[in-house]
Formats: C-alpha cells, sequence, structure tokens
C-alpha cells in the first residue's frame, strides 16, 4: 500500500464524499432559491477546477500570498462565468448586465435573495473547499472527519428538504454513492496508516477490511428495511395512542376526585372615574430595511448555534465510538461485568458537560493586554510563520510546544534549521519570558523570517 | 527584568553542572535521572526511587547525599521498624534525673529510606508530618528538621511478599516518581570498570554546602512562570480529574509541586523563565504516583505512564493564538508585513 494510486483513491473518495453533500445542499437551495433554474453540476465542476488548479499552483515555488491571490482571482472569473452561463445565457457578451448582477444582488440582499447570491456564495465555499483539498494531507483522521461532516450535513438537508415538502432529484443513489465513498476511503486510508480504531483482528489487511466494514452496513441495513416496515411503524404507532389514552384516562380519574370549587360571588363594580381621552400617540416604527437585517441577522446566528450544537454532540458521539472500538489489536481481553455502563454513563456524562461547555460561547472574553511593539512584530511573525507552514501542509498541532514544532520543520527544511531556531527561539522568549529584543535581533528575525518564506516547504509533504 | 533573576540561570546551571558532573564518578549515564533527583532538590520536593533490585536506586541517594556536603542518615525499612526508631524518643537520663530527647535518623538534611514499602504503615504514616511541614512531634513536643530536608525513598514494585504499598496521601508527598531502568550494554560495561578497583563512593567529595543549596532553592522560586504556562500546568492536572481510565485525579498539590519542579528545571537549564516543555517533560514523573487507574484500563493495559502521557498529548500547548495581536492596545494586522 505504498504507490500513489492510493494515494489517488483517497482524493476521490473526498472528492466523493465532499461531492455527494455538495449536491444534495446546493439542489435543496436551488430549489428554494432558483426555482431549480440552476445546473447545479455546472456549479460543481468548479470544485474540480478549484482541486486540479491550486494542485498545481502548488508546485510554483511562489509566496503563498501570491498563490492565494491567484487563485482567488481566477474564482472569481469562474464565478462571473457561470453568472453569464446560467442566469444571463441569452444576453450578449458585450452587455455588461451580467457583469453587475453579482454586486446588484448584494445589495438587494436585504430585500430579496437572488440566485447570483447563491452562486456567489456556493462558488466561493466550492472554491475553498477545493483550494483545501490540494492542501490537505489526507490521513484516517480526516477521512473519518469528512464522514462525519458530510453525514451531519447531509441529514440535516434531507430533514429541511421533508419538512419544507422539497423533493430532492436522485437523493437514493446520493446516498449509496455517499456512503460508497466513505467507506473506501476510511477503509484505504486506515490500510495505508496501519493504526487507528479500526485496527484489530484485521489491522494490515486492507481489502478484508474494505469487505468487512461494507458487509456489516449491508447486513445492519438490510435487517432494519426487513423489520421497520409500513405495518411494523402503524402498530407502533397505534401502541403510542393507546398508553396516551390510557395515561389522560388516569389523570381524568384523579381529576373526578377532587371537588369541584364553588362559583364565587362577583365582586361589586369599582367606580370608575371618567376616562381622559389620550393624547395622540405615534408609536416608533422600525425601518423595514433594519427590520429585515435584524431578522435576517438573528436566523444566521440562531441556525449557526443549532449547527454547532449538533456538531459538538454529533463529535462526541463518533468520539465515544472512536473509543470503544479501539484497543483490541490481536489481544486477549477479559470480559468486565458493568464496564460498559459504567463507559457509557462516562459518555453521558461528557455529553451533557459538552452541552454545558456551550454557555462558554456567552462568557465575556477578557480584554486583551496591550503588548509592547517590539513583543508584538516578533509575536505577529510567529503567527505568519504559522500560517505559512499550515498552508503548506504542515499545521502546529494543538499539543505541539514551539520547539517540538521547530524539530518537525527542521527535519524537513535542513537547510533552514539555522533561520527555524532564530523564529522559535525569538518567540519563545518573548512570548514566556519578559525579554525584549534589540533591533539588532529584531532585524536579525525579520532576516529568518524572510529566508524561510523562500524555502519550498509545500514540496516536502 | 530584575537583575538577581537574570543571575538565576548561570549560577544554578554551573552548580547543577557541577554537582552531576559529581554524581557522575559513580553513576554511569543516567544524565536525565540524576537532572530529576537535582529538581526535586532544588524544588524542595522529596523523591521516590522506584524500580528493580540492583539497578543503583541506593547508589544514587548515596552519591547525591555525599555530593551535597550535607547531613545524611539512612534508614532500612523493615517490617518491625517502629515510628520512634525514625523520629526519636525521649528516655530518661539517670544523672540528670530528666527525660532527654535522642533525635532520630529523621534529623538529617539527606535522609535515605530504604525499601520504604517494606514498614508497617504505621511507620511509613510517622513521615506524613516530615515530609509536608518538615518538623516531628513527640510526646506532644514537636521538633524542627535541619533545613535542606530532603526524603529520597527507594522501592521495588516487583516484590510484594512482606511488603505495605504506600497510602496515597503518602505518595502525594513526594513531589517525583523516578525510575532508573537497565543500563544500556556500554553502561553496564563501563560500571565494571568503574569498580574494579574500589567503590569510588568512598572517595566521592562534596560539592555543594548545605547553605549554598538553601540559596539555590530561593532562586529557583524567582524563575518566571508566565500565565499561560502556568495555566498550562493546571489544565493538565486537571485534565487527569475528568479522564475516563483515572479513579483519582492529581491533587492542587500535584499541579503545584509540577509548577515548581517546572521552575527548577528550568534554572538547571540555565534559562530564567518556564517553557511548556517543561511542564511536559516533568508531568510523567510528578503525576503519575499521584494517580490511580481504573481496573478496566489496567486490565487493557493501560498504564499511567500512558495516560498521563495521552492527556498531555490532548492538552492544548499555549502559542500564538489566530487573533491579531493587540499592539499598544490597538489591533493591527498589517503593521509588520
Amino acid at each position: 500500500m505504498k504507490s500513489n494510486w492510493q494515494k489517488g483513491v483517497l482524493y476521490v473518495a473526498v472528492i466523493g464524499i465532499e461531492g455527494c453533500w455538495l449536491y444534495a445542499l446546493m439542489a435543496l437551495l436551488n430549489n428554494k432559491v432558483a426555482d431549480g433554474s440552476l445546473h447545479v453540476f455546472g456549479i460543481l465542476l468548479l470544485y474540480l477546477i478549484s482541486f486540479g488548479l491550486n494542485r498545481m499552483l502548488l508546485r510554483l515555488r511562489w509566496p503563498a500570498v501570491c498563490l492565494r491571490t491567484i487563485s482567488w482571482l481566477i474564482w472569481v472569473a469562474g464565478l462571473l462565468l457561470i453568472v453569464k452561463i446560467q442566469l444571463f445565457g441569452g444576453l450578449a457578451w458585450s452587455d455588461t448586465t451580467w457583469l453587475l448582477a453579482v454586486p446588484r444582488a448584494i445589495a438587494d440582499v436585504i430585500y430579496t435573495f437572488k440566485p447570483e447570491l447563491l452562486i456567489l456564495i456556493s462558488t466561493a465555499a466550492i472554491w475553498w473547499l477545493g483550494r483545501r483539498l490540494a492542501y490537505l494531507k489526507i490521513s484516517f483522521a480526516a477521512l473519518v472527519s469528512e464522514f462525519q461532516l458530510g453525514l451531519f450535513i447531509m441529514v440535516i438537508t434531507f430533514f429541511i428538504a421533508s419538512q419544507i415538502e422539497v423533493e430532492l432529484a436522485h437523493s437514493i443513489y446520493l446516498i449509496v454513492a455517499f456512503f460508497f465513498f466513505s467507506l473506501l476511503g476510511v477503509s484505504v486510508s486506515h490500510a495505508l496508516e496501519g493504526t487507528s480504531w479500526l485496527s484489530g483482528l484485521y489491522q494490515g489487511h486492507w481489502s478484508g477490511l474494505l469487505l468487512v466494514s461494507i458487509s456489516l452496513i449491508l447486513i445492519v441495513g438490510f435487517i432494519i428495511s426487513l423489520v421497520v416496515t409500513p405495518d411494523f411503524l402503524q402498530i407502533i404507532l397505534v401502541a403510542l395512542k393507546w398508553v396516551w389514552g390510557l395515561i389522560m384516562k388516569v389523570f381524568a380519574f384523579f381529576a373526578s376526585l377532587l371537588p369541584e370549587p364553588e362559583p364565587a360571588e362577583p365582586p361589586p363594580p369599582i367606580p370608575m372615574p371618567e376616562a381622559v381621552p389620550p393624547e395622540e400617540f405615534k408609536p416608533w416604527t422600525m425601518p423595514e430595511f433594519l427590520r429585515n437585517g435584524l431578522r435576517l441577522g438573528w436566523s444566521i446566528l440562531m441556525a449557526g448555534l443549532f449547527l454547532f450544537a449538533l456538531w459538538r454532540l454529533s463529535s462526541t458521539i463518533f468520539g465515544w465510538l472512536r473509543r470503544r472500538l479501539a484497543g483490541t489489536g490481536g489481544a486477549d481481553y477479559e470480559k468486565l461485568p458493568g464496564a460498559f455502563r459504567a463507559d457509557f454513563l462516562s459518555f453521558l456524562k461528557r455529553l451533557l458537560h459538552n452541552l454545558l461547555g456551550l454557555r462558554r460561547l456567552f462568557r465575556p472574553k477578557a480584554a486583551d493586554k496591550p503588548l509592547l511593539p517590539e513583543i508584538a512584530s516578533i509575536r505577529q511573525i510567529y503567527r505568519q510563520f504559522l500560517h505559512w507552514a499550515a498552508d503548506a501542509g504542515f499545521p502546529r498541532q494543538l499539543s505541539q510546544t514551539p520547539h517540538e514544532y521547530l524539530y518537525e520543520l527542521a527535519s524537513l527544511l535542513p537547510e533552514a534549521q539555522e533561520d527555524l531556531g532564530m523564529i522559535t527561539q525569538q518567540y519563545v522568549r518573548t512570548r514566556y519570558s519578559v525579554w525584549l529584543p534589540t533591533e539588532d535581533e529584531l532585524h536579525q528575525l525579520k532576516q529568518s523570517w524572510y529566508n524561510v518564506k523562500r524555502c519550498p516547504l509545500g514540496d516536502r509533504r | 527584568m530584575d537583575e538577581t533573576v537574570k543571575g538565576v540561570n548561570q549560577e544554578v546551571k554551573e552548580a547543577a553542572d557541577k554537582l552531576i558532573s559529581n554524581v557522575n564518578k559513580v553513576i554511569v549515564g543516567k544524565q536525565e535521572t540524576i537532572e530529576l533527583v537535582l529538581v526535586a532538590l532544588l524544588a524542595g520536593g522529596h523523591v521516590l526511587i522506584e524500580d528493580i533490585p540492583g539497578i543503583g536506586k541506593t547508589m544514587l541517594a548515596r552519591a547525591v547525599a555525599r555530593s551535597l556536603g550535607c547531613s545524611f542518615k539512612r534508614i532500612q525499612s523493615t517490617p518491625d521498624l517502629l515510628p520512634s526508631d525514625v523520629t526519636g524518643i525521649h528516655y530518661f537520663n539517670q544523672k540528670t534525673s530528666e527525660f532527654e530527647f535522642r533525635p532520630g535518623p529523621i534529623m538529617a538534611n539527606i535522609v535515605l529510606v530504604d525499601e520504604i514499602n517494606r514498614a508497617t504503615p504505621r511507620t511509613q504514616s510517622c513521615l506524613l508530618e516530615c515530609m509536608q511541614e518538615q518538623q516531628v512531634t513527640v510526646d506532644l513536643e514537636t521538633v524542627a528538621l535541619p533545613r535542606p530536608f530532603l526524603i529520597m525513598a527507594t522501592q521495588n514494585p516487583v516484590e510484594m511478599e512482606g511488603t505495605f504499598p504506600l497510602p496515597e496521601a503518602q505518595l502525594d508527598r513526594f513531589l517525583l516518581r523516578i525510575n532508573l531502568g537497565y543500563p544500556s550494554e556500554d553502561e553496564e560495561g563501563a560500571i565494571l570498570t568503574r569498580f574494579q578497583q574500589d567503590n569510588p563512593l568512598d572517595s566521592l567529595d562534596s560539592v555543594i554546602e548545605a547553605g549554598q543549596l538553601l540559596n539555590l532553592q530561593k532562586l529557583c522560586r524567582m524563575v518566571y512562570v508566565e500565565e499561560s504556562v502556568r495555566n498550562y500546568a493546571v489544565a493538565i492536572s486537571r485534565a487527569t480529574r475528568s479522564h475516563d481510565d483515572i479513579k483519582l485525579g492529581a491533587s492542587p498539590r500535584a499541579s503545584l509541586g509540577l509548577h515548581l519542579a517546572s521552575q527548577a528545571l528550568a534554572a538547571i537549564r540555565g534559562r530564567d523563565y518556564v517553557l511548556p516543555d517543561d511542564i511536559k517533560y516533568l508531568a510523567v514523573p510528578v503525576m503519575t504516583h499521584r494517580l490511580i487507574s481504573r481496573k478496566e484500563a489496567r486490565l487493557t493495559g493501560h498504564s499511567l505512564d500512558t495516560i498521563v502521557s495521552e492527556i498531555v498529548s490532548n492538552v492544548p500547548v499555549p502559542v500564538e493564538e489566530q487573533t491579531n495581536i493587540n499592539i499598544k492596545g490597538v489591533k493591527n494586522e498589517k503593521r509588520l508585513a
């Protein structure tokens, strides 16, 4: 499992997974915003273009800012092209109306959500995803996260579609394709890495693992489809209604045991003073555009919070499953009575903890302490350095210290070891100490950063 | 920065280098272990050396004690050892017709408690007051122990017959737990050569005096710990309390120990500030002996060392955040572009 074609399979799997949920989401939005007038496949083509183009750009040894600028300029061209072809197909190229369509749609966003705006947002997201994939180091963990994210978005999309009664085309094929690509990607990446939460009896046999995983999913799906029939659901519904009726009868019985209150005599009418006609009062009404804006903001905020909460929950559930399936790699294990219950309770506790943790979002943050310009300069350079390395496909892990990160990068770029060391050392001294750099040291640091930026870290992937 | 603080790194580093090279005349290799003992010494903590017999636990303790030029006593723990054998007793002097206090072996700067788990829980418990409050109470009379005071205890984790495992309260009072491990092939050869003629321990001179050690301890306390690094140590400690595989998490004393030990380590390595690397490095020796893992974790082969390492690899290190830096109160991204 060391040849390039397997890495190619991983890319195909990620493209497939993201393509499936993007199609579902786009189809729903297309139905709602543009009455199905947009050609979704045409827009999704931009995803492949973005991936291919950014992969090519990655080979150029240009500064990251240049590559980013070029990439997004191409996106603008692609956006305009899609708007012209899909919305203004009949218009002559010389007519500039189609060029101004997007800015006009942005200006009118308070009043109406036009298809141009949908194209703008969707193409930006698609372009970003394609670019991200070009830079992504595909691993088993990344594949599982892709699957998790995709499943989450697809469930939400289908749920919303059923609620607003929109029928999504090819939904069955879409789900089958999504699971196919997910299983393929997870199995292949697992076999490539050899160590993961699916490791076990099949560790190292990626084809076996693939077959077992697919068979398992198919068998479970088959059993569910056999058991959960419309008649079965009808029986459950009738049973639930019967239980509910019984509960209501019990409540009615208890209520009948209580004595009915005697009707109280109405109090004598209170003499009312003569009403003085009020002065003409003109209540302040909020302008329509402000109300629309606030409504839009409120909806985005609520939807965001809802999605975030769901994301946290699904992460916890996946984490738990991952842990449950880990650590049985070929070893004999003893049955522990009560262990599952204890673990499940612990999982529920963590779930509750995570839900409560959402409150942290609303806590006021402590104000940043102002820094001296020299210290701020060094920290800013280190931030740029982190971005640069992350863009090249080597982001710092959250639990990595600056020195550990330095060793990782220095092993990839031995020629820049000295400059990398200089940047890290200066940063560490300013970040964790009360040291103040001199002008010369600051100059040296900038020079080192300039040297490091020119190193082709992206090629060492 | 204070000029005194600036000098910390040099003075402590020089003393540490001297002591390490002196101990190395007896102990072959094991630089990291000797450094950890020194950390405990400078942080004012106690050390539990745990390993199989014949590895050099007692030799290490004796070599460190000899190098320090402080008073040194050794207590060989046995099941019939009594608390009064450790702390001392009041005896009746017939000449003066008065009760007089005869101090026990605990009244020394460095005390080596060999095979501590062979002493009964009653005798082990008499060390609690000595270790935490650096004093002993005998017949209602409280006597302060000499400063500096360090207990170096050894125990053999393999042999269980006739032993009494240390209670959690006792373990929590040890700053560090150290494992020596087998020497490498070259090191083992060097040991044979070195001990061929005579025992190098007999000719070992002291390189640091008691007064100097107290001064070094004070200097270590002056090492700067940035707020986020301090929070990082606390985060690791707190993470042990909510870990699924751990039944009893780290105590606040463990957080304090990690903080003090990291200051000492930074000073030994010639720095006047603590790095997250120091905290990471010390998390295992400071934490593991204070924790109790669940039986499920033990049965699945998850040792406490592994669990603590896993916790450390999951706690985010305080490095640059992704927000803009506040320069004199103004947020500015392009300032350095």
